[in-house]
């Protein structure tokens, strides 16, 4: 079983939807304006902006970005006290308790997907109550990044084991997936050939990000079609 | 030294080792008998606590349950007068609550009481001969505690397992 992620980037219309659900989903802290211009704005799942072509022929395009959860992470290579690693299932895991915020693993991470814990979390009056029970605050000085929602995947199979039955595709989506409009973002098991995301992964549109440092990411682009 | 000091430097590092000991234990608002529900009125754990084989957060019966049997006294003790009378002015009994999982560790009662069929007093101690409320935690609620019995079963101890 490894879990990863196709993005279509012809079906993707950049609205963000998924940058929203994620941090809704994640309690994701929100940083003010000031330290937001610092470069310490929190998002797990970001909008890259990419420029295509040069005026007035200018196009310019938004990529969701989440963690890559590479099979061969560079973030848990340098991490000292193995709050980040890989497991079984692929996953990219960050235990908050255990990191020591030394940020090794952001400056590691070529796809800068960590986000660092600057402020004890804060959230705009009446926001606070509407945290997600099923994911924890982080404390200050702790290094977070995407999971995969995998507390949805501890949830889902737990719900699976007691009605006696293997875990479906559809049970464990994380928030960016389910919620998108347009279907862009497909998530599955990249091993099982009955998932969507394995049939698209070998699509001859599919390119990864920076596939040339070797890292393996498992969250696949589909290229875009002129 | 002076001879004050000889009484009084003790004296404060007394209190402040009784105060760090007595910081992890509650008083409950109602000195419930836990044997004497079972052994004499026959209940079973998930009689009250009817949401630990089905849902991830266990439950503590409310007046409306308890109502069930205590409307009027059964006996002339006088903590049954306590319950009694929240059941009359209909307010929850303010119960501290006593095992407390850290936000950051996913536990579900059902995926350990339902389906890895371990048995409440594995956690909670023997609650079956507790004549008093849980005034602490009887076990310490610490990730050794997890993984010693996790080990010992041979389940899953990848740390993304409980962590979230």
């Amino acid at each position: 079983m490894k879990w990863g992620m196709v993005i279509d980037l012809q079906k993707c219309t950049g609205c963000g939807e998924c940058a929203a659900a994620c941090k809704l989903e994640n309690n994701v802290a929100i940083v003010a304006h000031k330290e937001s211009e610092m470069g310490r704005t929190m998002l797990w799942m970001d909008m890259l902006t990419i420029y295509e072509g040069e005026y007035p022929r200018l196009r310019v395009r938004q990529i969701p970005r989440p963690c890559m959860h590479c099979d061969h992470p560079p973030c848990t290579k340098v991490c000292p006290v193995r709050a980040t690693y890989i497991n079984e299932e692929g996953i990219v895991a960050q235990i908050y308790p255990q990191c020591i915020g030394c940020r090794y693993c952001m400056a590691a991470c070529p796809y800068t997907v960590k986000s660092f814990n600057w402020y004890k979390p804060s959230f705009p009056p009446g926001m606070a109550r509407t945290t997600n029970p099923d994911v924890s605050v982080r404390p200050v000085g702790v290094v977070e990044k995407c999971t995969f929602c995998i507390h949805r995947l501890q949830i889902a199979r737990e719900q699976a084991k007691s009605e006696a039955r293997d875990l479906r595709e559809n049970d464990y989506q994380p928030a960016c997936g389910a919620s998108c409009p347009t279907g862009a973002i497909v998530f599955g098991d990249l091993e099982n050939a009955n998932h969507q995301v394995n049939r698209l992964a070998h699509n001859p549109r599919a390119t990864k990000l920076l596939e040339d440092l070797g890292t393996e990411p498992k969250v696949i682009y589909l290229k875009e079609v002129d | 030294m002076k001879h004050w000091e000889l009484f009084v430097i003790p004296t404060f590092f007394l209190f402040f080792i009784s105060g760090c000991s007595d910081s992890a234990s509650f008083s409950q608002p109602i000195a419930y008998n836990h044997k004497k529900h079972i052994e004499e009125a026959g209940l079973g754990c998930f009689d009250c606590h009817t949401q630990v084989l089905t849902h991830q957060k266990a439950n503590i019966p409310n007046v409306e349950f308890c109502k069930n049997c205590h409307e009027t006294p059964m006996t002339d003790s006088k903590e049954e007068e306590k319950l009694v009378g929240y059941i009359q002015e209909n307010q929850p009994i303010p119960w501290i609550q006593v095992h407390r999982v850290p936000d950051h560790a996913y536990f579900s009662h059902r995926r350990h009481v339902s389906l890895g069929k371990v048995a409440c007093q594995d956690c909670h101690g023997d609650v079956n001969n507790m004549t008093l409320p849980f005034s602490k935690p009887f076990y310490p609620i610490k990730m050794q505690f997890c993984i010693t019995c996790h080990e010992k079963n041979r389940v899953n101890t990848d740390c993304a397992t409980c962590h979230r």
